[in-house]
């Protein structure tokens, strides 16, 4: 069995991570409409889908909860899946005013922190929101136990790694010793920088009152100042989360190019799930340029005189012009799948080829699904 | 458009999608202005590095450093840039390890919005005004994908709502007077002629335009493949295959002494028809670019090749003077 078809059979959790613009977002969503064609209740996570991708998939805004792809459409592309697929675009805002009501004591609470400018700013914004938050919502569908696969698609990060980290980026910000340590001072002293008695403290305050002004320091603090108590629940969903992805029912899928910047990090990323306790799924390899037969050896002479010729001549000289530019690239394209395949072992790949349609609609995805269990 | 013209703004802002090829495109404008004479630094924005590898540089830092003949490199990181800001601006060293935690610099620029994209826009101007330092002729800035591009162009805007007064306040405001002046700065998006590339392409020109106001130059459509052959070629290969006449390629081989094999047509008819599909596609995709800007279009051709090295990044330096001659 091929190794997608052995996640599908196996896994309730696939991330699909790799770096930009290699057709992350399409091959999860592929994957998931796979499992629903085969009777699943798939659902599909996406972060930056393409407008027509989207549209696709009767996504129009950025939503909280996923939403069945009506039979409608299905029926409008000619496909019958047998299960259900369900598709969401992440609302990092949303899910994190969520989690704020969720660990919040009190009502109070709840309005002061979402009413408080520095949350409003950090709250979409912040390293690894973004992150932090599609994992929130990975975990609270598998506890909700709904579907029977969810394929999750990760944000663009500058580089695949940082997806891994990310989370906790956010988690050690909001509980950062450094933090607390000038701020609550601060609060205590409400608000009288030199009532602050830690000289360092009272410094680096003065700094961040010199650079951003006053209000933006109160409001900070009193952010701080409202999410205590509440750190414990972030850190531990963190923690929960890292269970779950480390689990048996979780799986990473990496989506590569065969480009030298693309297959460096797909490597990368590789190596650092296996050290991470993560379970390496599968690599799928998009974009290959496709190869027939070998290369064909024509002198440089025969081709002028083919230019020169009359009849076909001329036309046969342009395509073997044009078969050599190709097998340019394809042999670099091998170099560099080559240097992969000392990494991934080949019998976890998944190649798949350029089509000469594009796969934006429900029967492209279908198409690409085909490949992926080929492939 | 004569070069002069093309190069007149001294920052030159290159962003794009991931993976269409900004970096290079960035480098290549590099080298066409360096062939112009002018003094150029590139400055990475995201760490990502690649920008010296493809001059065969070791890695480049905060300070500028010289990667090829006039091209300088280097990496701007908000850390690097607000230890400058508080040098420069407070005659603040970096005296305690606090300034230098990565929190530190988190917290710092997580109270103000857009507080680390103003520092590395600062540093841009720092090096337009050139009071101090190396001096450029050309600032060609390798910013963010265009999502986030748009956030950190818009920052200063922001900035000065959330930061009513003070120094910070009206050093918002001098970004704000660079960026909106065509004289000084201007966008390059870089594309694939792909669906998605495109569609970004369009809506994040239309931010620039309506709401971050600066001038935006040529698009660079990359990696087009080239047109090797004509319709008229493909008519008639169409007619050789669909007849099953394949002999006819046989004989004209045969007669400059070429045995064809079955199987090399089969090769030769299957990249025939491959450009030609994946053309069509693009040239479908460029149409409704053309359509969607009022900005010309230049086009870079695919290279054939599956990494970055110097030798291709000449090759886009020039596509890109001939494809300005025609402007």
């Amino acid at each position: 069995m091929n190794p997608i078809g052995e996640i599908l059979s196996s896994k309730e959790i696939i991330v699909c991570a790799g770096s930009g613009g290699v057709g992350k977002t399409t091959t999860s969503a592929a994957i998931a409409l796979r499992a629903a064609m085969e009777g699943k209740k798939a659902a599909v996570l996406t972060i930056d889908p393409a407008k027509r991708l989207a549209s696709s998939l009767g996504l129009k805004e950025l939503s909280n909860e996923p939403r069945k792809v009506s039979v409608r459409k299905f029926t409008a592309a000619g496909i019958e899946p047998k299960g259900e697929l369900w598709a969401m675009m992440l609302d990092t805002k949303s899910t994190f005013d969520s989690i704020v009501e969720r660990y919040a004591s009190t009502e109070e609470q709840v309005e002061k922190i979402l009413n408080n400018r520095f949350y409003r700013n950090i709250s979409g914004t912040l390293s690894g929101t973004q992150e932090y938050m599609a994992m929130e919502k990975l975990y609270e569908l598998y506890a909700d136990g709904d579907y029977d696969l969810i394929v999750i698609d990760t944000p663009p990060t500058r580089n695949a790694l940082d997806f891994l980290d990310a989370p906790n980026r956010m988690t050690d910000f909001l509980d950062s010793k450094v933090l607390k340590w000038f701020l609550i001072p601060y609060m205590k002293a409400g608000g009288g920088l030199f009532k602050v008695a830690n000289v360092a403290a009272s410094t680096f305050l003065r700094l961040v009152k010199k650079i951003v002004g006053a209000e933006v320091l109160d409001d900070t603090a009193e952010f701080f100042a409202n999410l205590e108590g509440m750190y414990d629940g972030f850190k531990q969903r963190a923690r929960d989360v890292a269970h779950l992805l480390q689990s048996d029912a979780t799986t990473f899928i990496v989506v590569t190019s065969p480009a030298e910047e693309s297959v460096d990090e797909a490597t990368f990323f590789a190596t650092r799930l296996n050290g991470s306790g993560l379970h390496f799924g599968a690599l799928v390899v998009n974009r290959v340029h496709p190869r027939w037969g070998d290369e064909i050896e024509v002198r440089d002479r025969q081709l002028a005189r083919l230019q020169q010729s009359d009849g076909d001549g001329p036309l046969l000289a342009k395509l073997i012009f044009n078969e050599r530019a190709f097998r340019k690239v394809t042999t670099l394209e091998d170099r560099n799948l080559n240097s992969l395949a000392r990494k991934v072992p080949r019998h976890r790949w998944v190649r798949v080829p350029y089509l000469e349609q594009e796969a934006v609609d429900l029967s492209g995805l279908v198409l690409i699904g085909d490949q992926l269990i080929a492939g | 458009m004569h070069l002069d013209e093309f190069l007149a703004p001294k920052i030159l802002i290159v962003s794009g999608k991931g993976g269409v090829g900004k970096t290079t495109v960035a480098a290549a404008l590099a080298v066409v202005a360096a062939r112009h004479g002018h003094r150029v630094c590139i400055a990475e924005v995201d760490r990502k590095g690649t920008m010296p590898k493809l001059f065969g540089a070791t890695d480049i830092d905060y300070k500028p450093r010289e990667m090829s003949p006039g091209i300088y490199g280097m990496s701007i990181v908000p850390d690097e840039a607000l230890a400058e800001y508080l040098d420069v601006q407070y005659h603040m060293k970096r005296v305690s390890r606090v300034f230098t935690s990565s929190h530190f610099v988190d917290y710092i620029t997580a109270t103000a919005p857009g507080l680390k994209d103003i520092l590395v826009l600062g540093k841009i101007w720092y090096l337009e005004q050139g009071r101090t330092g190396p001096q450029f002729d050309t600032i060609i800035l390798d910013a963010p994908a265009a999502g986030h591009m748009l956030t950190f162009l818009s920052a200063p805007m922001g900035l000065s709502d959330a930061v009513r007064a003070g120094p910070l306040h009206r050093q918002a405001d001098w970004l704000v007077q660079m960026l909106r002046d065509p004289r000084r700065a201007r966008v390059h998006l870089v594309t694939l002629a792909e669906e998605m590339p495109i569609s970004e392409t369009l809506e994040t020109m239309e931010v620039l335009h309506n709401r971050i106001q600066i001038d935006t130059g040529p698009v660079f459509a990359n990696a087009v493949y080239p047109a090797h052959l004509t319709t008229a070629d493909v008519k008639r290969m169409d007619e050789i295959l669909d007849d099953g006449a394949l002999d006819e390629l046989t004989t004209a081989a045969e007669a400059v002494g070429l045995r064809l094999e079955d199987e090399d047509l089969q090769a030769l008819a299957g990249y025939a028809r491959f450009i030609t599909a994946r053309r069509a596609i693009q040239v479908k995709h460029l149409r409704k670019l053309k359509q969607g800007t009022q900005d010309p279009i230049v086009e870079l051709p695919f290279l054939f090749t599956a990494g970055l090295a110097l030798p291709g990044v000449e090759e886009i330096a020039d596509s890109i003077e001939e494809g300005v001659a025609k402007l």
